[in-house]
């Protein structure tokens, strides 16, 4: 899948990605929760799509970051999943999603902390033991520190060497988090272990105060950010690319321009063969 | 565990004033915008549990339903790692509590049940199916049964009427819920109370309906066996053109 572009299966564009031409991803992105255990329709649109589509996994529960035992359970339903489905990448998010024992069903900051360092290198260790299989963390979006006492880039640093797993670079919470916090986007890339990076994620974004941009995954890829793209990829070798959206399907042709854009600057950088 | 103590107060203050709006100052945040943490974890339990129950939102207005979901957001503490099961947590969690609204509007715990046992239909785990064949004999032959569904009672006939006037046809309502085999649709059918035995013992018991007539006759009160037979027929094949009944069970 190297130097591929993927979206995710999201239900709301399901059936167009499984029947139509209108959308032409090289691989597909399914958010693990959303379908284990699950019968009926959705099963068989699931069947379908790994029938015809490499399939990377995105998790959203695991909750590396907070301080609740991880939950044994739903991780042995997870390593059947991806056994099933013959997933090639999983990545989850730098980030905590439980608080008091129970979920919030978004991500979280971590305080930037040595102990947050410690605690998420001992659980991305031990999940990875558990399924086999190498994490790509992802750094996350984030509108305020908490408690910090280091720096972001030290943070994930740190726990991608301990923890020795991969990384999934997210490039527009790269750009969002340089805007918000008002640090250089480009010297915080060049500070990452890009050897380590086994898949990028590609997202829009919202302005919602002069100072403050949110990541909504709901609009399209601005400018700068495709530029950030292009900037990084040179530096690094060929990773599987996914396309974040998660609402605003209204126009897919406009979802599949942005497919082609991320092709077409992958062609020129990473010599890719692609009929872009 | 290696997270300090410090540092998980820290997560959980953070946890608490998303679910409520309140606790005490989170260290190191800037100002004003904390706030957004707090709309964007409401809008994921909000959006899902709108998509849930779209008919209890339109039954009780945005203004009740909004205090039902806030009510469930601020104390609910979800457990299900999976948000499409959220939706049975938040019936459970009403289920237990005599809140104003649950006394206001009695219907409100079937109607919540009701569409939640659509979507647990529509999403179960795939059953297997029996092997059966399409032509055989209503009364001689075993009868095979569509595996995916769901019987329910509700006090409130929610399936069947606006909540307000379910309100006040207060009884019992015997539903059944499945999932059509080629489609994935989902689909109900309310059940008289007669049609609800016979459907309960062609579940339970792995019998022909002739063996079953006789306390099928009994039960519903019928003498005439012509009248039993039509009443029957009619039955059985609504419920193989529906699906539920996929044929005849080969032998």
């Amino acid at each position: 899948m190297e130097g591929k572009v993927g979206i995710g299966l999201r239900r709301d564009i399901a059936d167009e990605i499984i029947d139509s031409h209108i959308l032409t991803p090289d691989f597909l992105e399914f958010a693990p929760e959303n379908w284990m255990g699950i019968g009926g329709y959705w099963n068989r649109i699931r069947q379908k799509a790994v029938d015809r589509y490499p399939v990377t996994c995105h998790g959203l529960s695991l909750s590396l970051g907070s301080a609740e035992e991880l939950d044994w359970k739903f991780i042995g339903e997870l390593k059947n999943f991806l056994d099933e489905n013959r997933v090639e990448i999983f990545s989850e998010h730098l980030s905590y999603t439980k608080s008091r024992n129970a979920h919030l069903y978004d991500l979280l900051p971590i305080p930037f902390r040595k102990d947050a360092v410690d605690h998420v290198v001992d659980r991305i260790r031990q999940v990875q033991d558990f399924l086999e299989r190498p994490l790509a963390i992802e750094n996350v979006s984030y509108y305020t520190p908490v408690a910090a006492e280091m720096t972001e880039i030290e943070f994930v640093n740190e726990i991608v060497e301990r923890a020795d797993c991969k990384l999934l670079l997210d490039v527009n919470n790269v750009y969002v988090n340089a805007f918000n916090h008002k640090y250089d986007a480009h010297a915080f890339i060049d500070s990452l272990p890009l050897d380590r990076v086994a898949y990028i994620h590609m997202a829009g974004h919202q302005k919602v105060e002069p100072d403050l941009i949110i990541d909504t995954h709901g609009q399209p890829i601005i400018d700068p950010v495709y530029e950030l793209f292009e900037w990084t990829i040179r530096k690094m070798d060929p990773v599987p690319v996914l396309l974040e959206r998660d609402y605003n399907f209204d126009e897919l042709e406009q979802i599949q321009s942005e497919i082609l854009q991320l092709k077409s600057i992958i062609k020129k950088q990473w010599k890719v063969p692609y009929e872009a | 565990m290696k997270l300090s103590e410090d540092t998980a107060r820290i997560q959980d203050i953070l946890g608490d004033y998303c679910r409520t709006g309140e606790g005490e100052q989170i260290p190191g945040i800037i100002p004003g915008r904390v706030n957004h943490y707090r709309r964007l974890v409401y809008n994921v339990i909000r959006s899902n549990m709108d998509r849930a129950f779209p008919i209890t939102l339109a039954a009780l207005g945005e203004e009740e339903w909004d205090q039902l979901v806030q009510e469930f957001f601020s104390k609910g503490l979800p457990q299900t790692p999976q948000i499409w099961k959220l939706p049975y947590e938040f019936y459970n969690y009403h289920l237990m509590k005599e809140t104003g609204i649950r006394i206001q509007k009695p219907y409100l715990e079937d109607l919540l049940y009701f569409e939640w046992i659509e979507i647990e239909v529509h999403t179960m785990p795939d059953k297997p199916f029996p092997e059966y064949l399409s032509s055989g004999n209503i009364f001689m032959d075993r009868l095979a049964l569509n595996p995916e569904f769901e019987m329910i009672r509700l006090n409130y006939p929610v399936h069947m009427h606006p909540a307000a006037a379910a309100a006040d046809m207060k009884g019992d309502y015997f539903v059944l819920i499945f999932r059509v085999p080629d489609t994935g649709n989902v689909k109900f059918l309310n059940l008289s109370g007669i049609h609800t035995y016979i459907l309960a013992r062609l579940m339970e018991e792995d019998l022909p309906l002739k063996d079953l007539k006789g306390d099928i006759a009994q039960t519903a009160g019928i003498e005439s066996i012509k009248y039993l037979d039509d009443a029957l027929e009619k039955f059985i094949g609504d419920l193989i053109d529906k699906r539920l009944i996929l044929g005849y069970l080969k032998e």
